[in-house]
């Protein structure tokens, strides 16, 4: 446990001090602020069932698809290149404890970028006051919203540890962590899309369609409902990537 | 690490060590070990699995069978423990380029259990003896020349004072004041810790070392103290000398004292002079008196010096005699 905790102040350093976590971050605010604006703009032109946080929040894969393999990529990808990883081996800090403090570093990164967004729905609002359009700013959406990508960020950071782990170029990485929440959230708003209800020969895929939805979950979120099986989906595949990621460190050589 | 810990009879044992990629023998069946407080030179040419073996020892790669153990606590078994006795600089001493170098001694003492206290003082310590203090305490590693960034590796390698120091090739890409300087560094640990290193500068591993363990493709072809492998592989003492007296001449006096001897002219200096090669066996006690017993008996003798078996000489002989006999010691 004392190793983890050093591992994880040296990885939160680090990651401070990187130029590569600041241009994600610089990426990520201008992406995320851009679409928000957009969103502001097209609710104050005409009214629209949703509001622009909740646009904006269903828009979530796109920074998790071209800003969360920023960085992750290189957390162990550019240490297993340099040799760093295997000197870290050397000391009796555990492959488990190396893992669990990149993952967390990563993940805190990921809030910390998420909750940097939350201040332009927030300047929005200080902006409009109490005389704007309510339905510009809308805290449970906000909250909700925060929710789910913490809960699901814990999923798709541990995706970029594991995918890091496997590879020595950081690229390669990056590329496997695209694919691989691609696929996950494509699979994800595929199965809320199709109507799988009425087809007969797919009647089997309901049931773990059912647990795949990643926009339904991001809707519940927002909506208050606390569901416990998205949690457990989440938090499950976060405990075997991390498993998996700590074999695969273990067995790097 | 208590204090109080026993000292086991090895602080390295390397026992039957193998390790294989696919169809490739890295090492076969390797066995040594090294004594707490002794300095050990780890030898062999390129590709002999010098570095697997070190590997192996410092718990980064896993062997395919054997045992391997560092103070006692098998590697494999107890890596943590063992971890925590021996410290391990890899050949190309990968180091992290954004860190200062006291920023990444300190870490890597907080890694090592060194108690919180102790810290910022071990951390001095080792930057003075690698002298590191002076020019690069507070320097980016990513800014240092190689010579400074091979003393990290060792500060690194000193910082929780473990029984066990393994350093792979530590003077590679040095100058030769720097290689000095690591010298005398490794030799300060004598009696302290038990250093295994490896290099292909021989004459620093025979500067510096107790005892020698050599290696070629993959098994151990002579370990021991270098002056008993030196008596082995060279089981003959060779004298060159100038002396008036004739090769015949001297044969007649010296087969009175050691019938095995053997004397051979080689050149003739002058009409006067000439250059002799006297052989003896490495045992004979003739060694010691050749020179007084020609003198005695009234041969001038101008110069006499014994050929001096260097440690290149025992690696290349104990590295040909595996190769044409196909076995190992």
């Amino acid at each position: 446990m004392r190793h983890f905790r050093t591992l994880l102040a040296h990885e939160l350093r680090s990651a401070f001090f990187s130029w590569n976590t600041w241009a994600a971050a610089g990426l990520f605010l201008t992406l995320m602020g851009t679409l928000h604006w957009f969103a502001v703009l097209e609710c104050s032109r005409t009214p629209q069932a949703w509001t622009p946080i909740e646009a904006t929040f269903r828009l979530f894969w796109l920074p998790l698809l071209c800003v969360l393999p920023l960085l992750t990529m290189r957390s162990f990808a550019d240490e297993r290149r340099q040799g760093t990883l295997s000197a870290l081996l050397t000391t009796p800090a555990s492959p488990a404890a190396i893992v669990w403090a990149k993952f967390l570093s990563a993940w805190i990164t990921w809030a910390l970028f998420w909750i940097g967004f939350t201040l332009f729905p927030l300047l929005v609002n200080l902006r409009l006051g109490t005389s704007g359009d309510v339905a510009l700013f809308d805290t449970s959406a906000l909250i909700g919203g925060l929710c789910f990508i913490l809960v699901s960020g814990l999923l798709h950071v541990s995706i970029g540890i594991l995918c890091s782990c496997v590879t020595r170029s950081a690229t390669l990485a990056a590329l496997l962590t695209f694919i691989t929440l691609l696929a996950l959230t494509a699979v994800g708003g595929a199965m809320e899309s199709l109507p799988i209800e009425s087809w007969a020969w797919l009647g089997w895929l309901r049931e773990p369609a059912a647990h795949l939805r990643t926009f339904g979950h991001l809707q519940d979120f927002a909506a208050g409902i606390l569901d416990s099986r998205p949690l457990i989906l989440y938090l499950t595949g976060t405990l075997l990537s991390i498993g998996l990621a700590v074999l695969a460190v273990e067995g790097q050589e | 690490m208590p204090e109080t810990d026993p000292q086991p009879t090895a602080a390295v044992v390397a026992e039957m060590l193998t390790k294989r990629y696919g169809s490739l023998t890295a090492i076969e069946n390797l066995s040594f070990s090294v004594a707490p407080g002794e300095i050990v030179g780890f030898l062999g040419p390129n590709g002999a699995g010098k570095s697997t073996t070190m590997r192996i020892l410092a718990g980064t790669m896993a062997g395919t069978s054997g045992r391997a153990s560092i103070w006692g606590e098998s590697v494999a078994l107890n890596p943590a423990a063992a971890k925590r006795h021996m410290a391990y600089m890899p050949e190309n001493n990968p180091l992290p380029e954004d860190l200062r170098v006291e920023e990444y001694l300190t870490l890597r003492a907080r890694l090592k259990d060194v108690a919180a206290e102790k810290i910022n003082e071990r951390v001095a310590k080792v930057m003075d003896d690698c002298d590191l203090t002076r020019r690069a305490k507070g320097r980016l590693i990513g800014q240092l020349s190689k010579g400074f960034k091979q003393r990290v590796g060792i500060a690194d390698a000193l910082l929780a004072e473990p029984k066990v120091v393994i350093l792979d090739e530590p003077t590679i890409g040095l100058d030769p004041h720097q290689i000095l300087g690591i010298r005398d560094l490794i030799r300060s640990l004598r009696g302290k810790m038990a250093v295994l290193i490896s290099s292909h500068i021989l004459y620093e591993v025979e500067q510096v070392c107790d005892k020698v363990v050599i290696i070629n493709r993959g098994k151990l072809v002579a370990q021991g103290r270098t002056e008993d492998l030196r008596r082995e592989l060279f089981p003959q003492a060779i004298f060159n000398l100038i002396t008036q007296a004739t090769a015949a001449e001297l044969k007649v006096l010296v087969s009175i004292h050691e019938p095995a001897a053997t004397v051979d002219a080689i050149d003739a200096i002058d009409a006067h002079w000439h250059r002799l090669k006297v052989t003896l066996p490495a045992h004979s006690p003739l060694r010691e008196t050749l020179a007084t017993l020609m003198i005695s008996a009234g041969m001038s003798l101008r110069e006499i010096a014994e050929e001096h078996y260097g440690l290149e000489d025992i690696f290349l002989a104990a590295t040909r005699r595996a190769t044409t006999e196909g076995g190992r010691i």
